[in-house]
């Protein structure tokens, strides 16, 4: 079923990505004032906190950009008027056509076992 | 994808709209957090006192950071507005998907149909075995007649009482009809000849217990 919809899910694991690329933006922005606020800051850790501030914030901006870019080539603007109803409802005819069997078959044996039954 | 593609004009405006709050906020991140460092950087001389810079810069810092949280939090949304109108409007994700969901959703209806049918020949073949075992056996046939199945059930009952006996003359006249419509049918079935031995009990005619049809009964 997952591989059924992995051409949607890479667009929505891309932005679900990038919502935890901003979560990291602000994560590192207040780390940055924290360390700052101290009397000895310390300052590889700031560098590396920078570091990541900076590669966030541009992943973030590159990456929204790109899906936007891509939905103005997609949009049509009108609704999508696919469905599966059509294969969805022969295949329930077909379960229902298993089942039906099944019921079937399962009086037969209980017939069976009530003629094998030697108290009845 | 060259070709300039002309959009329905609330659909265009809103992706601007997305372009738009996408720079306001990064813009905004960015402004803040920059004035923030700025304002950390402690001053030798102050237009005011001290005490009221620090308060002054105290109150900015406040504002700036809050400032970075609502574009924080405005980004989310517009993460999600995205999320929304991508599942809305990515047209070629949307055609693969039901492409393969009803590729998924026929193999399945054929399985089970193949399934099914291998199922009854099966089923045929054990009816065949089964109804060569009764027509072979002396339960179904009755007084040289030979007797379909469903007959041969129901006389079942009527074995058991003392009135019933085995004279032909009490033969239920119906009971020829059916007899009589259903023997060129079943007789192609049974490749022995007739018996006179009286009729046995029916369950006793062949074993149940291994017939192929028991594993329904698990």
């Amino acid at each position: 079923m997952n591989a059924v919809f992995a051409m949607a899910n890479d667009r929505l694991r891309a932005l679900e990505d990038v919502e935890k690329e901003i979560a990291l933006v602000l994560q590192s922005a207040g780390t940055i004032v924290l360390e700052l606020s101290k009397e000895k800051a310390n300052a590889s850790l700031l560098d590396r906190q920078l570091n990541q501030f900076q590669t966030s914030i541009n992943r973030v901006e590159s990456e929204l950009s790109a899906q936007i870019r891509y939905l103005t080539q997609v949009a049509t603007g009108q609704p999508h008027e696919g469905s599966t109803y059509s294969a969805r409802k022969d295949c329930q005819m077909a379960l229902n056509r298993s089942e039906y069997a099944r019921v079937k078959l399962g009086e037969l044996g209980r017939t069976c076992e009530i003629m094998l039954d030697p108290q009845t | 994808m060259a070709t300039q593609r002309v959009l329905p004009q609330s659909k265009e405006t809103l992706l601007q709209n997305y372009n738009k709050r996408l720079k306001d906020d990064i813009r905004s991140i960015l402004d803040n957090f920059t004035e923030i460092i700025k304002t950390a950087k402690v001053e030798e001389e102050t237009q005011v006192s001290r005490a009221t810079q620090a308060e002054q810069d105290h109150y900015e810092m406040h504002v700036r950071a809050a400032n970075i949280v609502r574009a924080g939090e405005s980004l989310m949304k517009l993460v999600s507005d995205l999320k929304q109108f991508l599942i809305l409007n990515d047209f070629p994700s949307v055609n693969e998907a039901i492409s393969l969901r009803n590729q998924q959703l026929r193999t399945l209806q054929e399985e089970c149909d193949k399934k099914l049918i291998s199922l009854r020949d099966e089923i045929a073949i054990d009816l065949y075995e089964l109804e060569e075992e009764y027509y072979s056996s002396s339960c179904g046939q009755w007084d040289g007649v030979e007797l379909p199945l469903c007959e041969a059930f129901h006389r079942q009952d009527s074995w058991g009482s003392p009135e019933m006996t085995s004279d032909p003359s009490r033969a239920n006249p119906e009971d020829s009809d059916n007899l009589g419509s259903q023997e060129s049918m079943q007789r192609h079935l049974n490749s022995h000849g007739s018996s006179t031995n009286p009729p046995l009990e029916f369950h006793s005619a062949f074993d149940w217990t291994t017939s192929p049809l028991s594993f329904w009964q698990n």
